[in-house]
């Protein structure tokens, strides 16, 4: 079986912290991350390689160059190929153009099932996924906490999907996309002690737009059809500490908060 | 000698009852807390012992020993379990326990005299609250205080709390009994004081089971007085101002039984609810009465002293409060297990050096910046700092404390966090002239800088190992180092 | 006179209304011509509300399908030649929307909750980066302005009711996604402390009177958690201890009862929203987090407010009968 995985590096949002003042993200090098959603497609795509030793595992990637160290630790574990999009003239693409560069390259791809991440930690749109299966014409899920082991392969794969209210099993021919979420909990491994040094620059591959060729109004900015004009921190109230009695008066308190506050 | 005829012989020696082979037991022997994540995870990569054993006597003690001795079999001293630097760890096939866990009895309290006789395997909770009952105290009190026993905490030079006042375990210990290799039983009797050539405890106090097995152990003890306690707190600028706000008090003759200062990440987690960003200072005085009101008044007078860098006082019931849940218990310990099984993290290591006053402000610094720029995982600290907690007129102690997020195998926790950042400690104290190892003892893993800690006088500690302990089988690889055991480190 | 499409919630029919209060903020009220696209055979909560409402027949396309779906959209857009199409976002949405953005090539953003009308130009703001921060987005090019809209980011007041004109669409669907449901569960109500927006914590100054706990949890729609002190003495069950070696939270209520607030217990609790201590001991650590301290006897504390409540959900009956 050949399993693709279409994954995202992201900054390391758990740990950014919001300058209130200059409404910019502290720090302009905070780590970058595969996207957690994204560990859990890898986590699983594996999990199946090891079941089954003739399945094929390929990472792709859209980036800039400075995620090479991340894809060459995926490279570390049992990933049989990795490859990154890279090329300056990408910068600032949109997801609807992120989508098609994808696309582009993983049509000369041969593959029974993409795997990727429901929503990144960063743009959160969870657009990319299903663009990609419009442009490649295929069928899409995301929110999947389950995928049967047993009922994966290259015809099919049945899976489990998780709302507010449901539990809901699904299964969909393949070639399709399936989305993950971490709630599946699929973990990927840690690259071993013997193994983080191994060299294996040359088992990545870097595309370019050489290799993909679009011209310059379909991509970066000029072929993005939505524009981030301005970001800004979400500011909270600050918080004042109050203390009361177990009088009326302090009962009354805490049960107007909790009222206010909607808990009733 | 193979496993089962070794078995064998120790169940005649003692009875089958005192010989533990449980594979469970056996596999929690095999290390201590310094891998505490990888036993947890089930990833020791170190050999199992054969057996523990609980001898019921010296004289048991001594015929295991014997036993060891004659087929060169590894031993390894074990009583409360405490030990943090790999001390009881494994690195042998075929070792053997030793278990103080039935020399549990306290043979004598002498209120007159003021000494307290406890075989080895008696937690020093246990002696703390007989004595207390009567209005006394040891004056020891590490943070293991409920679960450590005498053994260990003598093994290994033990330090506690109120140090400051009282001293560590050496300044305690009266006499003590223990069993060397060969067999042969030394019992070193109680006197206040002699001067009959050196002073021979001081090769069991410390030796941390690589040169004796001890069984016996009379301390000091002292008058409580619970109703003098006072507490001070006080937020500070930096390490600096705290360190000299100690130095203050110390060089001037007074002793605050704790006298402490800690950084600001170490601070926050003691006192989120009032550090406010802020170096911590705190003194605590007990005693007489007349004691403890002149030392009340030397600390306020360092303190006025140093004023420019203190930045205010804390309520006194806050540290009063914090330092009467100060201790583990078995359950934390427990617990710490428990949370290492589910989640990528445990609950953080420390690293405790020495050095002069002078000189610990600067150790302090070059390490935390060393560690910043170039240990390669900084970026998964989630804390690093310190805190002084042990004062002498000249000099005191640096814990480093630091805990991180693993993201790394189990099996590789240990050489990707924990040993290059005790590294990085160690080397900046040893530059400086400082100890590595103030008093946790040097176990196994500081054993690469036994050497460089000890100089020309490390001849002294190797004559000693020779004389003791010839055929090199008390606890392999503690205090001195041991190619074979290298593996187990790198 | 815009024109803007409103796919339907199809989690809370009820909901689809909300979506014209975005279409109200862009255009301002009674400028534009709505049309609801649904799936749901019954929809009387909308009559009114919209301007049209197109229904689509039934067995058309699955509930499920958000290429089938697309197909409708799309058709519909080029019939109709929207200016805007709003879908909910919710997790057929979140299908939906961005295979139809790329189908009409036009620009998509997600998870919209809140609209800015400048004068030259609409700003549609949305959260990123788990919700720490704010962007704020324009659309570009000619294609219909598309948008999913994050469920109760906008809350709509009804005007006067609209003459709504109902049709049926029955034109055949071309793409038919290749997936089908097998069953649906139940979610089981967890009652993992995790899962909890509403925490009710006990610690040792509750220990004789923990099951009292239970009765506020009820009464406020949360869980019961410990601290490790009531663990320990069997008091509470392991499971909803919270601390660093038992649980880590995050509700939006945490109600800590006779707690300490030792760092271990500390450890547990991440991003709580408001935290209530009552406490003995105005000093204990805890209450420094905390919004509101209350200083008192923990079991006259839940009596005097389960009072309180009760008195207040009665009230609250009499006036609906």
């Amino acid at each position: 079986m050949k399993i693709i995985c279409v994954v995202k590096f992201v900054p390391d949002v758990d740990s950014l912290v919001c300058d209130v003042e200059t409404a910019a993200m502290a720090g302009t090098d905070f780590r970058m991350i595969l996207n957690p959603d994204d560990v859990c497609a890898v986590a699983f795509a594996l999990g199946v390689k090891a079941s089954s030793p003739d399945c094929h595992v390929e990472v792709v990637s859209m980036g800039p160059l400075s995620v090479r160290p991340h894809m060459e630790d995926l490279l570390r574990l049992a990933v049989d190929r990795g490859t990154l999009i890279s090329d300056p003239v990408f910068d600032g693409s949109d997801t609807l153009v992120t989508s098609a560069v994808l696309g582009r390259y993983i049509a000369t791809r041969p593959f029974d099932c993409l795997l990727t991440g429901s929503r990144s930690l960063d743009g959160g749109s969870a657009h990319v996924p299903a663009q990609l299966a419009e442009t490649l014409g295929l069928d899409q899920m995301l929110g999947i906490i389950r995928i049967d082991p047993q009922q994966f392969d290259s015809t099919r794969a049945v899976f489990d999907v998780e709302d507010e209210n449901t539990v809901t099993t699904y299964e969909m021919a393949m070639p399709g996309v399936l989305g993950v979420t971490r709630q599946s909990g699929y973990k990927l491994p840690y690259v071993t002690l013997t193994n983080m040094r191994r060299d294996v620059s040359d088992e990545l591959a870097v595309i370019t737009n050489q290799d993909l060729g679009f011209s310059e109004t379909e991509i970066g900015p000029a072929g993005s059809l939505t524009k981030v004009v301005k970001t800004y921190p979400r500011t909270y109230e600050k918080k004042a500490r109050h203390t009361v009695g177990n009088d009326e008066e302090g009962i009354s308190y805490v049960f107007n908060f909790l009222k206010e506050k909607g808990f009733l | 000698m193979d496993k089962n005829t070794i078995i064998e012989n120790l169940g005649k020696i003692l009875t089958p009852a005192q010989v533990n082979t449980d594979s469970e037991d056996l596999y929690d022997a095999s290390a201590d807390r310094y891998k505490k994540y990888a036993k947890v995870r089930r990833v020791l990569d170190v050999p199992v012992p054969a057996a523990i054993v609980y001898p019921g006597s010296a004289e048991e003690v001594s015929q295991v020993l014997a036993f060891c001795s004659e087929y060169k079999l590894n031993v390894i001293p074990r009583a409360g379990k405490t030990a943090t630097e790999g001390g009881l760890e494994n690195w042998k096939e075929n070792t053997i326990v030793i278990d103080a866990r039935h020399l549990d009895k306290i043979l004598h309290i002498d209120l007159y005299n003021m000494q307290a006789t406890v075989q080895a395997g008696v937690p020093l909770q246990e002696l703390e609250d007989a004595l207390r009952e009567k209005g006394f105290t040891t004056g020891h009190s590490p943070q293991s205080k409920p679960v450590a026993k005498f053994g260990g905490l003598v093994a290994t030079r033990s330090i506690g709390q109120f140090s400051t006042l009282y001293g560590g375990i050496e300044d305690m210990v009266v006499g003590l009994e223990c069993v060397f290799p060969d067999g042969h039983i030394s019992r070193i009797k109680n006197v206040a004081r002699r001067s009959g050539g050196p002073d021979i405890r001081h090769i069991v106090i410390g030796n941390e089971g690589s040169l004796c097995y001890i069984t016996e152990v009379t301390v000091k003890i002292f008058r409580y007085y619970p109703e003098n306690n006072r507490f001070y707190g006080y937020l500070v600028k930096d390490m600096e101002t705290g360190i000299k706000a100690l130095r203050e008090v110390m060089v001037n003759g007074f002793r605050p039984s704790v006298a402490r200062a800690y950084s600001e990440e170490d601070a926050a987690q003691h006192f989120y609810h009032f550090h406010k960003n802020r170096c911590v200072l705190l003194f605590m005085a007990e005693g007489p009465e007349g004691i403890v009101q002149a030392t009340c008044q030397a600390i306020e007078a360092a303190v006025e002293k140093c004023r420019d860098g203190i930045v205010e006082q804390v309520d006194s019931e806050l540290i009063a409060d914090w330092f009467n849940s100060l201790n583990w218990s078995q359950k934390d310990i427990d617990d710490e297990f428990e949370a290492m099984k589910e989640n990528d993290s445990h609950a953080g290591f420390t690293t405790e050096i020495s050095a002069d006053w002078e000189t610990i402000p600067i150790i302090y610094n070059n390490v935390i910046q060393r560690i910043r720029q170039e240990f390669p995982r900084a970026h998964d600290l989630t804390m690093l700092g310190g805190h002084s907690s042990h004062s002498y007129i000249n000099g005191t102690n640096m814990y480093f404390v630091y805990n991180y997020r693993i993201l790394c195998a189990p099996e590789d926790e240990m050489r990707v966090y924990h040993h290059p950042l005790q590294r990085i400690i160690v080397e900046e104290t040893l530059k400086l002239g400082g100890s590595m190892c103030h008093h946790h003892g040097i176990g196994k893993f500081r054993n690469e800088w036994t050497r460089q800690e000890h100089g020309t006088a490390y001849y002294m500690l190797e004559k000693l190992k020779q004389a003791f302990d010839p055929e090199g089988i008390m606890n392999f690889g503690t205090i001195y180092p041991q190619e074979e055991g290298a593996k187990y480190q790198k | 006179m815009k024109k803007t499409c409103i796919f339907q919630d199809t989690e809370k029919t009820e909901n689809t209304t909300d979506l014209l209060e975005a279409a109200e903020r862009m255009y301002g009220r009674g400028q534009f011509e709505s049309h609801a696209v649904l799936l749901a055979d019954s929809f009387d909560p909308l009559m009114g509300s919209f301007h049209h409402i197109i229904r689509v027949a039934r067995g058309l396309v699955d509930s499920y399908d958000p290429r089938g779906i697309c197909d409708i959209l799309e058709n519909l857009h080029k019939e109709n030649r929207f200016d805007s199409i709003l879908i909910p976002g919710t997790s057929l949405g979140q299908m939906i929307a961005p295979r139809l953005a790329k189908r009409l090539g036009t620009g998509l953003a997600a998870g919209v909750t809140d609209i800015k009308k400048n004068t030259d130009y609409i700003e549609i703001i949305r959260p990123a980066c788990a919700g720490k921060i704010l962007e704020s987005i324009v659309h570009k090019g000619n294609g219909p302005m598309m948008m999913s809209i994050r469920p109760n980011a906008f809350e709509y007041t009804p005007g006067e009711p609209l003459q709504t004109v109902v049709s049926t669409y029955t034109e055949p669907v071309n793409s038919q996604s290749a997936v089908k449901r097998l069953h649906v569960k139940k979610n089981r109500q967890t009652c993992d402390i995790r899962d909890s927006e509403v925490l009710i914590a006990g610690g040792g100054g509750v220990k004789d009177i923990f099951p009292e706990l239970y009765r506020l949890a009820d009464a406020l729609k949360g869980t019961v958690a410990a601290s490790r002190k009531l663990v320990d003495q069997g008091i509470a069950p392991r499971s909803i201890q919270v601390g660093q070696s038992g649980k880590t939270v995050s509700p939006r209520l945490y109600m800590a009862l006779g707690i300490h607030g030792s760092m271990q217990h500390l450890a547990g609790l991440r991003h709580i929203a408001s935290l209530i201590s009552i406490n003995t001991a105005a000093n204990a650590p805890i209450c420094r987090l905390s919004d509101i301290v209350v200083q008192g006897d923990a079991r006259q504390f839940i009596d005097r407010l389960m009072k309180k409540i009760a008195a207040y959900r009665s009230k609250g009956n009499e006036e609906l009968t």
